[in-house]
């Protein structure tokens, strides 16, 4: 299987690339730590003044980790496709992908796998077990970790798809900032990752329940808390099988665009 | 030689104007990048509502009050945005080395550098900060006098020279250090609390978010003249002194940085 080695070839080299920054990892680590103070305090605070201590189905601790490990996954899951492909097309690298002998879509997305594993080992996993140890053992330990582990790979399919989905945008606004900024902007709030969806209101939460960004962060946090299965959230089978789904879809619409939009790219000079 | 304010004045209008021009030029960039700006307000301003949907208070601050908080950030955040977005360039400068073009010139390194970009999109920031300030005062009902306007004056200018004076240092990280763009990332995010009241923290982190990080001074302690007037706090009085020390700091700190990028020359 050269196909498979030649893939895994790119996962090392994005290992080696993101091991160069070693500080960077530190330093994005005692930030976790920092916003995890804060989002500590705050919600110790808000759910101190509510006198309550399940809100939405959400006990303190759960909404911590929710929203803590929704960090750590923001930090896991970033890509910086729209930075890359806008900069590779003003300067004219474009055209150096486009000869390889490998989809763009396709390469792009392991060389970035290598990072994905050092940032999973170097900063996901300390947040995980630190949260694990402040809430006292809060997340029950048993087979929803390997379903976890599952979601949280097809929710970086997903979030590496719609990133695919929204790039080609610059090649028409040369507008790359902008795009980007609505992009995280939406899935950040409609994904759960910035207030868990089940405080949302009843109404607003049903639109979103139709949308493909809560298989972003909600669906893994949801199996993780083992809340799926319970309520209205669905089996944790059915769960992944929206996460597929949702790959399944927005892969051909990415794809379709931008074969459409590839045609449209103009470099001067280079 | 000492330069007045007048001719930094006429500097700064000079290239603000050619800053402008060339934004205009790309006009579909600019419309998504308003658009942007306005649905990242309007999340945040979601949010908000989100929780106070669920919970009717925080610490003992309702409703009309956390606005306020909220409006004041906003407001707060709006200079850093406007006049000191070049930060965010600087590591790219600094890598590339055409950092150096900037040091050629008879003015100030610093001024130079961060009057070269004009971020309009902080306006529709705040347009938004201001209209969510005014209705939370008139249903908080502070008193409209001459007084109370100067003071939100001084204390919104005040607030703002914090989180300029943190993205200065995050950015000036990039002297020393290669790539320090996480830097920024980690202290840009830190300003979404900026709108909650840092009573509720610990002792420990209380003096973290006030002396180290001084978020707690973006909203909470100049806002605290409002809203508890009888019981205003030493630290909210010494506020425009500690804002204009950590902007001065940060500065200095900045310079430090351009020195070194000399020396090394590269």
């Amino acid at each position: 299987m050269t196909n498979i080695r030649k893939l895994t070839a790119l996962t090392r080299a994005g290992i080696i690339e993101a091991l160069q920054f070693r500080l960077g990892t530190i330093v994005t680590l005692l930030g976790n730590l920092i916003y995890l103070a804060l989002v500590y305090y705050l919600w110790k605070a808000i759910y101190a003044s509510s006198g309550m201590d399940v809100v939405n189905g959400m006990t303190f601790y759960d909404t911590m980790i929710y929203l803590v490990l929704a960090t750590a996954m923001f930090n896991l899951l970033e890509v910086f496709v729209i930075w890359d492909m806008s900069r590779s097309i003003q300067s004219g690298e474009i055209i150096m992908h486009l000869l390889k002998p490998m989809r763009y879509r396709l390469y792009t997305f392991w060389s970035y796998s290598g990072s994905h594993v050092i940032s999973f080992f170097l900063t996901f996993l300390p947040t995980f077990v630190l949260v694990f140890i402040i809430t006292k053992g809060a997340i029950p330990l048993g087979m929803n970790l390997v379903y976890f582990v599952l979601s949280l790979i097809l929710a970086l399919m997903i979030n590496y798809n719609v990133e695919m989905l929204v790039a080609p945008i610059c090649l028409y606004t040369e507008s790359t900032w902008g795009v980007n900024i609505v992009k995280e902007t939406i899935v950040l709030l409609l994904s759960g990752a910035t207030i868990p969806l089940s405080f949302f209101p009843e109404g607003i939460r049903k639109v979103v329940e139709y949308l493909p960004f809560r298989a972003i962060y909600d669906i893994p946090l949801s199996i993780l808390l083992g809340k799926a299965g319970k309520s209205s959230i669905g089996s944790v089978g059915g769960c992944l099988c929206i996460q597929i789904f949702w790959i399944v879809l927005l892969s051909i619409f990415g794809n379709l665009f931008w074969n459409r939009a590839v045609k449209k790219i103009t470099v001067n000079g280079g | 030689m000492k330069r007045g304010f007048g001719f930094y004045a006429s500097i700064y209008r000079k290239i603000l104007i050619q800053d402008l021009k060339s934004k205009m030029s790309y006009r579909a960039d600019f419309i998504i990048s308003t658009f942007g700006m306005i649905m990242t307000n309007l999340s945040g301003f979601l949010t908000f509502m989100i929780l106070f949907h669920n919970f009717p208070s925080i610490n003992g601050w309702d409703y009309d009050h956390m606005l306020f908080l909220y409006g004041f950030s906003l407001i707060a955040l709006t200079p850093v945005q406007c006049f000191f977005d070049n930060n965010w360039n600087l590591r790219f400068m600094v890598r590339s080395g055409d950092f150096i073009k900037y040091c050629f010139r008879p003015i100030n390194v610093f001024f130079y550098f961060i009057s070269e970009v004009f971020d309009v999109k902080g306006i529709g920031q705040f347009i938004f900060g201001l209209s969510t300030f005014v209705y939370a005062w008139c249903r908080i009902g502070i008193p409209v006098t001459f007084v109370t306007i100067a003071e939100a004056v001084l204390f919104l200018i005040t607030a703002s020279l914090f989180m300029i004076a943190i993205m200065n240092a995050s950015a000036a990280t990039c002297f020393w250090i290669i790539n320090s763009g996480y830097v920024m990332v980690i202290m840009f995010r830190f300003k979404d609390f900026a709108k909650y009241p840092a009573s509720i923290f610990n002792a420990v982190f209380k003096f973290i978010f006030t002396f180290v990080i001084p978020i707690a001074f973006v909203a909470y302690y100049p806002s605290l003249i409002f809203v508890t007037p009888d019981n205003v706090p030493l630290l909210t009085w010494l506020s425009p002194l500690i804002g204009a020390a950590f902007f001065y700091l940060s500065y200095k700190f900045w310079m430090l940085g351009v020195r070194r990028y000399d020396f090394t020359g590269s």
